[in-house]
């Protein structure tokens, strides 16, 4: 292992580039200095009419210069993959097995610095997946496998992702067996792992990392951070699917580049922040009127109950210590008393605030009944009141973060910090925005410890729930996003489908022949309605509507709707007989509604 | 602006132009090759959880610059943003930094030989920050030692 990292080290110096790609770059140079002469030049005349095209040239050039630019940075991945047959001959030496291994898609590119990080993850998967999952000759003969096991490696691009799928006809992983490793090894305790289902048993493979059997291996393991966060800083995900006696596949799903990201952008003290995409679950909004009901304290921590979990809340604010790092113990209801010292931070109301604070401590009841002493029971009705919950995960851990205000989601380029600003933890880096201002880039992981949230912390709350609450215990439901499309029909759909929802106003929409699409980040996004395909009401005359983006297979898909929308877990069986129809997958009652599901890759496959 | 000093004797002297700057009310000086620009863009980006003296992040044509509040980190008070105020980017070892000050004046220029020690009554903080001092006609002024006033706080 000592020598891969050498050896990315000596790889981050240089860099092969083909000519032609390099021809081409100088060629766009040559074009900008071009442009940037006639620029000054019609500004000097005061020739508006030639600045605006100027304008669009030096548009076009730029938008060239930048791809080209990141081709530079693109290597096949066949340079990666080549260390892989050599380590895999050492172990099946070493272990007493026959493997054959394949390797396809050496052609496909990834940005330089991803595949030099993936290097040890990457060989550390193989060789846990090696020693875990491939029998020997004897145990396949025995199963009536042929004796020489099949291991593939595979690389290829799907949904504007690099994935590299790692397969094996072994015998695939026992669920239950990591469990009581990781219990052994003090990642878990009995009780998270009893309450787990089998694929997140599955996914302890990830975090156990490359130990092994073998005690060397084990502590060598220890040293090193788990391929789980290799990856997640790289922004990208791991799958594992596994099926005893059949074999284990598992997908690393990769960004095209790390130099170009989605973030949704928030505002916290006027400050704008990016929230990385690939670490955002979902964004929550808890009314006013609902915080008292909605946000609860389980010990010292503010939680808020979704969908039958805890989730930890943390103020971004707080967090980073903006300006007020002395109201640390403020309750969640008090959003719109936070906003009124912000005005006037210095007043009176500065002082009452220890008070609250201890009260706060004592107990919930007594702590509401001081906010409603304090500010007045029409305050807490004010819109404006609202939290707005960034749901974000990073690794094991998952919390609520209360930032001011939401944003647009953009692609922003990330750009390093100082020197003077390596200490602080809470950044990832920072960029600039369209308005030429700059915007910081969190760290979700970092924010989490910083805030001293801890991955067993949130499964403990999460525990306490469940033995307190005996229905969320029942694991057999799933979330589900309602949403109707006309007044009278309310639709669900599985929320982990859902990619984002975005509120477009109905002239938005642009109608293309017979194809309804809008523009979204830079390009077009099909729009469906459930009406085109199923036979139901037709889509809500309203002004306002909604578009919920899906990802199907490589592309997105928006199905338009209108509110309001929910959540809410159901159970995982629903009649898939009386209502079915094309793009409708069955019924469910909720709530006393009958609720149509939809079946988002059957509206789509109608589409085409 | 080059002004050449040349001796009576026609030796050419070790000659070094300096940019003369206030910090609040002190003056200072710093070689003038290590300044990269000197600008007003007051658009900083504040960064919480960063060191005080650290004014915020200014978007310099793409470039992510951190912006140095010289008086605090000199321990003369805060600076207030006015019109005077500039920013000074200064090239250092590791990409580029700037420091706020509170106003420019003029470029001097001045023989290396006359620049002296810092006094070492001069001590405490502000003392390890100057490089040494220069004797003009009526008065004295520190020449800042760049590296170490962009250096990290040990």
């Amino acid at each position: 292992m000592g020598q891969d990292e050498s050896d990315v080290r000596e790889g981050t110096t240089s860099i092969r580039v083909n000519v032609s790609l390099l021809d081409s770059l100088m060629n766009l140079a040559g074009e900008l200095v071009l442009s940037r002469n006639q620029l000054l030049q019609a500004i000097g005349s005061e020739g508006l009419k030639n600045a605006e095209a100027v304008g669009q040239r030096i548009d076009l050039i730029t938008s060239e210069l930048q791809e080209a630019i990141m081709q530079t940075r693109m290597q096949p991945i066949g340079n990666l993959f080549e260390k892989i047959p050599r380590i895999v001959r050492d172990l099946a030496s070493k272990h007493r097995k026959k493997v054959e291994l394949s390797v396809n898609g050496k052609d496909v590119e990834l940005d330089k610095t991803i595949i030099e990080s993936i290097t040890v993850p990457l060989t550390s998967l193989v060789q846990h997946v090696f020693v875990l999952g491939v029998e020997t000759p004897e145990e396949r003969s025995k199963a009536g496998k042929d004796e020489i096991a099949v291991l593939s490696l595979s690389a290829f691009h799907e949904a504007g992702q690099v994935v590299i799928e790692l397969y094996n006809d072994g015998r695939g992983l026992d669920g239950d067996k990591l469990a009581q490793e990781a219990v052994r090894r003090n990642i878990l305790t009995t009780d998270q792992a009893q309450s787990m289902s089998e694929k997140d048993k599955l996914e302890l493979f990830f975090q156990l990392d490359s130990g092994g059997s073998d005690e060397k291996g084990e502590r060598a393991a220890a040293n090193r951070p788990s391929v789980k966060s290799d990856i997640d800083k790289l922004g990208g995900q791991l799958e594992i699917q596994s099926e005893a006696g059949r074999g284990t596949t598992i997908a690393i799903k990769l960004p095209l580049t790390l130099a170009i990201i989605p973030c949704q952008i928030i505002i916290a003290e006027r400050e704008r922040y990016a929230i990385p995409q690939v670490n955002l679950e979902e964004l929550l909004r808890i009314p006013a009127h609902l915080i008292k009901k909605r946000i609860e304290t389980v010990g010292n921590a503010q939680v808020v109950r979704l969908r039958g979990k805890l989730l930890p809340l943390v103020r971004l604010a707080d967090v980073l210590g903006i300006k007020r790092t002395y109201f640390d113990k403020e309750e969640e209801h008090y959003k719109k008393d936070r906003r009124s010292r912000i005005a006037d931070r210095r007043s009176k109301t500065l002082a009452l605030e220890p008070q609250a604070g201890a009260e706060h401590v004592a107990t919930e009841q007594e702590d509401t009944s001081s906010v409603v002493n304090r500010t007045g029971e029409d305050r807490r009705k004010a819109p404006e009141s609202a939290l707005n919950i960034v749901v974000v995960s990073a690794g094991a851990m998952t919390y609520g973060l209360i930032v001011d205000r939401l944003e647009d989601s953009e692609e922003i380029v990330i750009k390093p910090l100082g020197r003077h600003l390596q200490g602080c933890r809470g950044y990832a880096g920072a960029t600039i925005m369209g308005d030429g201002r700059i915007a910081l880039i969190l760290d979700v992981s970092n924010l989490g410890s910083m805030a001293e949230l801890t991955p067993v912390e949130a499964d403990v709350i999460a525990l306490q729930n469940q033995n307190r609450d005996s229905q969320s215990a029942d694991r057999e439901t799933r979330s589900v996003l309602l949403f109707r499309c006309s007044e009278e029909e309310s639709f669900a759909i599985p929320l982990e489908k859902v990619d984002r929802i975005e509120k477009i106003q109905r002239n938005d929409i642009e109608y293309l022949g017979s194809r309804k699409v809008m523009q979204y980040r830079n390009g077009s996004l099909t729009l469906l309605s459930i009406d085109d395909i199923a036979s139901v009401k037709p889509l809500s005359d309203k002004e306002d509507l909604l578009v919920i983006v899906f990802q199907v297979g490589a592309k997105l898909v928006g199905l338009l709707a209108c509110g309001p929308v929910d959540t809410r877990e159901v159970a995982m069986d629903f009649d898939n007989v009386t209502l079915r129809q094309t793009g409708i997958a069955g019924s469910t009652v909720i709530e006393g509604r009958t609720t149509l599901h939809v079946d988002i890759e059957e509206m789509t496959q109608q589409l085409v | 602006m080059q002004e050449t000093t040349m001796d009576g004797d026609g030796k050419a002297q070790k000659n070094i132009e300096l940019a003369t700057f206030y910090v609040g009310e002190a003056v200072c000086v710093m070689n003038i090759l290590q300044i990269q620009e000197i600008n007003k863009i007051m658009q900083l980006t504040p960064v919480p959880q960063a060191p005080e003296y650290v004014m915020g992040v200014l978007n310099l044509r793409g470039k992510i610059v951190t912006i140095l509040d010289l008086a605090k980190k000199l321990g003369l008070g805060d600076t207030a943003i006015d019109d005077n105020s500039r920013n000074i980017i200064v090239n250092t070892h590791d990409g580029s930094a700037g420091v706020l000050v509170s106003r420019i004046s003029d470029v001097v220029a001045a023989e290396t030989s006359s620049m002296e020690k810092p006094p070492t009554n001069m001590s405490g903080i502000q003392g390890s920050f100057f490089a040494g001092v220069f004797k003009t006609e009526n008065t004295l002024i520190g020449v800042l030692d760049l590296d170490k006033v962009m250096g990290l706080e040990e």
